[in-house]
């Protein structure tokens, strides 16, 4: 309880999160991930991402298991995201353990929900292989290929370039709260909380001075999108085609796909055999 | 010429309201995501989600800009960004985000009515988080084989699910949603639009002659909220029909047969999401 | 190419039109120079010149805007981007990018053409990012930024460029980047180029033609130099024309050079008019009584900062950092960006710490120090004012620390401060929605509320037009007296010279100067390493006789002999 009233401004400073998120969008665009095509990606994505849903065996579960950790690793992703997935994975099925429990389950309700947080792992971790180990404008490229909206492929890149400004911006401004305003005592348990509470606020109302300063912003950044032509582009079919050209598969594609095809069969003989 | 130049700038101010509502929304749900919850009992503590943001918003200037700008945001920022992205599940977020805080949006005629601000800011929640709550139970019931032959689940389910939603309504949706929003609205109002190049919302502008809840704005909620429904099944069951009988799918032939279906199945889709993204750049 | 006729706007809601009869003709390969006040109408002219107005901004227009003969009002936003370039005050939000090539190409590419890339890697040659193409936009420096909106709009070859203040938030040395820049673009590749600007000096040395508008009007065109003589009226529109051309005028009336002189506007031309004149031979330069404080008031000792990098390792911003800054000192803390000004000053904060060595405030651990009780006693004032308003007025701004320290007369207190700035009218209003120099004014009361002992003050001149930093140089000299000891981060080298009592030169985390103005303008080996240049007037004097030292006009208008009084 203490641990998670330590204050959200220090522990988990926007500073920190800040170089975090930066980090796993720029900072690891030379791994074999980042190098790869997106198209091949999001079609391994669409396998690991929906065939474990289906699968009930323990051990076959278990074995895509530690692929997609392979391939998480070979994304050098970052620390923060790791540890999001690992609370979300003991979140979503952890916590519906303990409360079957309490309305008297026994060990039948374990080998479900252990089934479902493989099921869940897996899901994630091939979802953070792909999303975040890609470079967002390959992303964005290769969700074009596909046929999804313009807009949302635009708003991928957009949203890398802007970040990095809104956090600056947002970080200022809660020092300025810092600076100016006098936090809560909080050695005591209930001052703790009280701290945690004042930080929410300050949290909150700084969304007033950030929306205004940011109205002022898109202001100008949506002129310069009429005037480098984003609308006219949006209704041209050739420059779709154009933004589509630069995607090429290579060796190392193609070996990524053999090497995840093998695995998967090897699998699911192994969970056949022994299982 | 005069007609265009009209569609012209209403394109540019929906634009510029999509843009500010995307990148404060995915900047907020950033920290959301990374905030701690904490439980007390049953009854979860957490900041889940800061929609005051697309909230005020809304209210302010084009309410579908802004719901789906804050749709986009969450998507991209938390979901794409931090890779927390879940599939087709997230079109359920996406489009019930959407249709919440577009309903706000539409309630308000007068930003500086503070009763109406507060009451479409706690139903725009109330309808995101009803629609979230029954696609979740729905979700649970499927996902888990044998739903209702494992001891306590399906109570469980009901009463944290249910908990959960009352929770998030009564306790985010007051906190975090309907009182900043209240404090927002009245404060930004007549002080962002010039801003953005716009005159403050009136009783006629926006909302126009068709009321609050046309019609149309109806049928489409239902429709979407449809749409949400089947994209997160689709997303977390799938074909999981076949294997709803255990004894059956416990021998490794029907293992096998499902496993090849399945994969099967999401390379047709594959092909034919392809098939029609290329016929329609042929068309051109 | 450009012919403006009886063009008349007014922005909806508006009660008067903020062009009138504007008529105006701008023939091919000109540097014209739009100059006037704030609130002219410069920016609105310029985007009548894109079709922004009328085609995306709404509003009353009357009159024709014909480039190359044909009627904007009857072209779109994209065929005319293809023939006229703007870069925005704020180009900051004009790049939409990620990466450096991929913003430079951008339109290029939604204008399908094939060879975007090429084109978006020409456009970055000629602006001499050549060597960032594939760096992410958050690597990039203030000035970098701008060559990059530049170059996105260049790499769709138009005839017309618009920069709209190009070197407002640039240190002096990428401001004279930009500027040859643009004269090898107007005089190489024959791209007319329209500046709204208002550094004379800057006017004076690349200019071929200048604008003034008032009031929605234009006064005149003419050319560059011409129109720089024109002191008077210059002034009366709050414009301060090149100081070299001021101290001739004044030296002209008081008979010193002759009625018929034509006035120089850069340094060359002064050497030639300036060079003829007799010198004092009794000149002495004024020596300014050197004011040291003997108190310490912080110290830093080894301290060690370091950047946490994106990719690859941390590299350090201090390494074994030391200074003494002692009681009553009046700090010019100058250098080029990224040299740790800011960081600097955030340490003293508490703001960041150092990951070795400390931090003493009056002898104690800024780490042991309540951040309460820090910021009652060292307050700093963001470069960019906007961050620093956190309520909707600025009274509530200006109340906010003291009332949450339950300051008795917090009240009175604000009143005094409102008085103090000039802000009892603006109290009610947002910060935000200020202009510039009341935008700062009122930072710099939210700033001493607290009577802090040591105020901090990042860049306090940036982003305002010459009349507003003079006001500001002016409020900042009044504020000598209130607060203690006061450090200023600062490109200003006018705002160095008239206030500064110490200096210090940061070059890459350490400190390569520390001395009075006398001792850093004359040691040009400093100066080069971080690229700053005296005020001109300075340097005008120094070119007519090495060991003067003159800041002002009117130290510089003593360097000569009065015919009268010999």
């Amino acid at each position: 309880m203490s641990a998670l009233s330590e204050n959200i401004l220090d522990k988990l400073s926007i500073d920190n999160i800040k170089t975090q998120v930066l980090k796993n969008a720029y900072g690891n665009d030379d791994t074999v991930i980042a190098g790869m095509d997106p198209r091949f990606l999001l079609a391994w994505y669409c396998f690991f991402g929906i065939v474990p849903w289906f699968l009930d065996n323990v051990a076959l579960l278990l074995l895509l298991f530690v692929f997609v950790a392979v391939t998480t690793k070979l994304a050098k992703v970052a620390p923060l995201v790791l540890l999001l997935f690992c609370v979300g994975v003991f979140s979503q099925t952890g916590y519906l353990l303990l409360v079957a429990l309490f309305f008297g389950g026994d060990a039948s309700t374990v080998l479900p929900l252990l089934v479902m947080s493989l099921k869940v792992a897996v899901v994630s971790l091939a979802s953070i292989t792909v999303f975040s180990g890609l470079d967002p404008d390959k992303l964005a490229s290769g969700l074009l290929w596909y046929g999804c909206p313009d807009q949302l492929s635009f708003s991928i890149s957009f949203a890398y370039r802007i970040l990095p400004i809104l956090m600056e911006e947002f970080q200022n401004i809660l020092l300025s709260y810092r600076m100016r305003g006098v936090a809560p005592e909080h050695k005591t348990f209930f001052g703790k909380i009280r701290y945690l509470g004042y930080q929410i606020k300050i949290i909150i109302q700084a969304f007033y001075p950030l929306m205004l300063n940011t109205a002022k912003r898109s202001r100008t950044t949506v002129e310069a999108l009429e005037l480098k032509g984003y609308r006219y582009a949006v209704q041209d079919k050739r420059v779709k085609r154009m933004k589509l050209q630069m995607l090429k598969a290579g060796k190392a594609d193609y070996l990524f796909a053999g090497i995840s095809v093998v695995w998967v069969l090897v699998s699911v003989c192994v969970s056949r055999i022994y299982f | 010429m005069n007609e265009k130049k009209k569609a012209a700038v209403t394109q540019s101010q929906k634009m510029m309201v999509f843009v500010l509502s995307m990148s404060l929304y995915g900047l907020a749900t950033l920290f959301t995501e990374l905030i701690p919850k904490f439980q007390v009992g049953v009854v979860e503590f957490s900041v889940e989600y800061f929609l005051f943001i697309p909230l005020t918003l809304s209210m302010l200037f084009d309410p579908i800009s802004a719901a789906l700008g804050a749709a986009t945001g969450e998507l991209v920022f938390s979901e794409i960004m931090l890779g927390q992205f879940g599939g087709l599940g997230e079109l359920e977020k996406f489009l019930t985000v959407t249709i919440g805080v577009y309903l706000a949006g539409r309630m308000v005629k007068n930003p500086k009515n503070i009763k109406m601000v507060g009451l479409a800011s706690i139903t725009g929640v109330a309808v995101q988080q009803l629609m979230g709550c029954a696609v979740d139970i729905l979700k649970v019931q499927l996902a888990v084989t044998d739903f209702e032959s494992v001891a306590g689940l399906p109570e469980s389910v009901f009463v944290t699910e249910g908990f959960a939603c009352a929770n998030d309504i009564l306790f985010s949706g007051i906190l975090f949603c309907m009182l900043p929003t209240m404090y927002l609205v009245p404060r930004l109002y007549g002080k962002i639009e010039p801003l953005l190049g716009m005159k403050p919302r009136n009783e006629f502008s926006v909302i126009g002659e068709a009321g609050v809840l046309s019609p149309k704005v109806v049928i489409l909620s239902i429709l979407g909220f449809g749409c949400a429904i089947g994209a997160e099944l689709l997303a977390e069951t799938g074909m999981s029909l076949i294997d709803w009988e255990a004894d059956w799918a416990e021998t490794p032939a029907a293992m096998a047969a499902g496993f090849a279906l399945a994969a099967l199945v999401a390379l047709i889709a594959f092909g034919i999401i392809r098939r029609n993204a290329q016929l329609r750049m042929a068309e051109e | 190419m450009i012919r403006i006729e009886d063009l008349t706007f007014t922005y909806p809601g508006a009660a008067r039109p903020t062009l009138n009869h504007v008529s105006l003709e701008v023939e091919d390969g000109d540097f014209l120079a739009v100059i006037g006040n704030n609130g002219c109408g410069k920016s609105t002219l310029c985007k009548t010149l894109n079709g922004l107005i009328p085609h995306f901004i709404s509003g009353d227009m009357t009159g024709r805007v014909l480039i190359d003969g044909e009627d904007t009002a009857a072209m779109d936003v994209g065929s005319l981007a293809k023939k006229v370039g703007y870069v925005y005050q704020d180009f900051e939000n004009q790049i939409v990018r990620p990466t450096v090539l991929d913003d430079a190409s951008f339109a290029c590419m939604n204008y399908a053409m094939a060879d975007y890339e090429e084109r978006g890697g020409r456009a970055l040659d000629a602006c001499g990012l050549s060597q960032k193409k594939h760096d992410y936009i958050w690597q990039l420096s203030g000035g970098q930024k701008h060559l990059l909106a530049l170059a996105g709009m260049l790499a769709l070859s138009p005839k017309l460029l618009i920069l709209d203040e190009p070197i407002a938030q640039l240190d002096p040395g990428h401001a004279r980047e930009i500027y040859e820049v643009l004269k090898n673009l107007n005089e190489n590749h024959g791209i007319t180029v329209i500046v709204i600007e208002h550094h004379t000096e800057f006017i004076a040395s690349y200019c071929k033609h200048t604008v003034l508008m008032k009031n929605g009007e234009i006064l005149w065109k003419l050319p560059a130099k011409e129109a720089l003589r024109r002191v008077d009226e210059l002034e009366e529109s709050n414009i301060f024309p090149p100081q070299i051309t001021v101290a001739a005028k004044r030296l002209k009336e008081a008979g010193v050079l002759s009625p018929e002189t034509k006035l120089p506007t850069t340094v060359a031309e002064g050497e030639q008019v300036f060079g003829k004149l007799l010198l004092r031979g009794d000149y002495r330069a004024a020596v300014r009584p050197s004011v040291r404080g003997t108190k310490k008031n912080v110290e830093f000792s080894g301290i060690t900062v370091k950047y946490r990098a994106v990719k690859g390792d941390s590299y350090p911003i201090f390494n074994d950092f030391s200074l003494d800054i002692h009681k009553g000192e009046k700090i010019a803390l100058i250098g080029s960006n990224g040299a740790g000004k800011t960081t600097l000053m955030k340490l003293m904060m508490g703001l960041i710490r150092p990951e070795a060595g400390d931090v003493r405030l009056d002898g104690r651990e800024t780490a042991d120090i309540a951040p309460e009780e820090l910021s009652n006693r060292i307050s700093l004032v963001y470069q960019n004012p906007e961050e620093m308003f956190i309520k909707d007025t600025i009274r509530g701004d200006i109340e906010f620390a003291m009332k949450m320290r339950k300051v008795k007369d917090y009240r009175q207190r604000t009143d005094e401060l409102l008085g103090m700035f000039h802000l009892e009218k603006l109290a009610d209003r947002d910060g935000r929605l200020l202009s510039g120099g009341q935008m700062r004014r009122a930072s710099l009361a939210v700033g001493i509320a607290l009577n802090p002992s040591i105020l901090l003050l990042d860049e306090p001149t940036a982003n305002l037009d010459i009349a507003t930093r003079k006001e500001i140089i002016k409020t900042l000299n009044a504020l000598k007296d209130v607060t203690e000891t006061v450090m200023i981060a600062t490109h200003d080298m006018q705002l160095v010279c008239d206030w500064a009592e110490r200096i210090i030169v940061l070059s890459a985390g350490r400190v390569i100067a520390d001395g009075d103005r006398d001792a850093i303008f004359s040691d040009s080996h400093v100066l080069n390493q971080v690229g700053i240049r005296p005020p001109e007037i300075f340097y005008m004097g120094s070119r007519l006789l090495s060991q003067a030292r003159c800041y002002t006009i009117e130290e510089f208008t003593d360097l000569f002999e009065r015919k009268g009084a010999s």
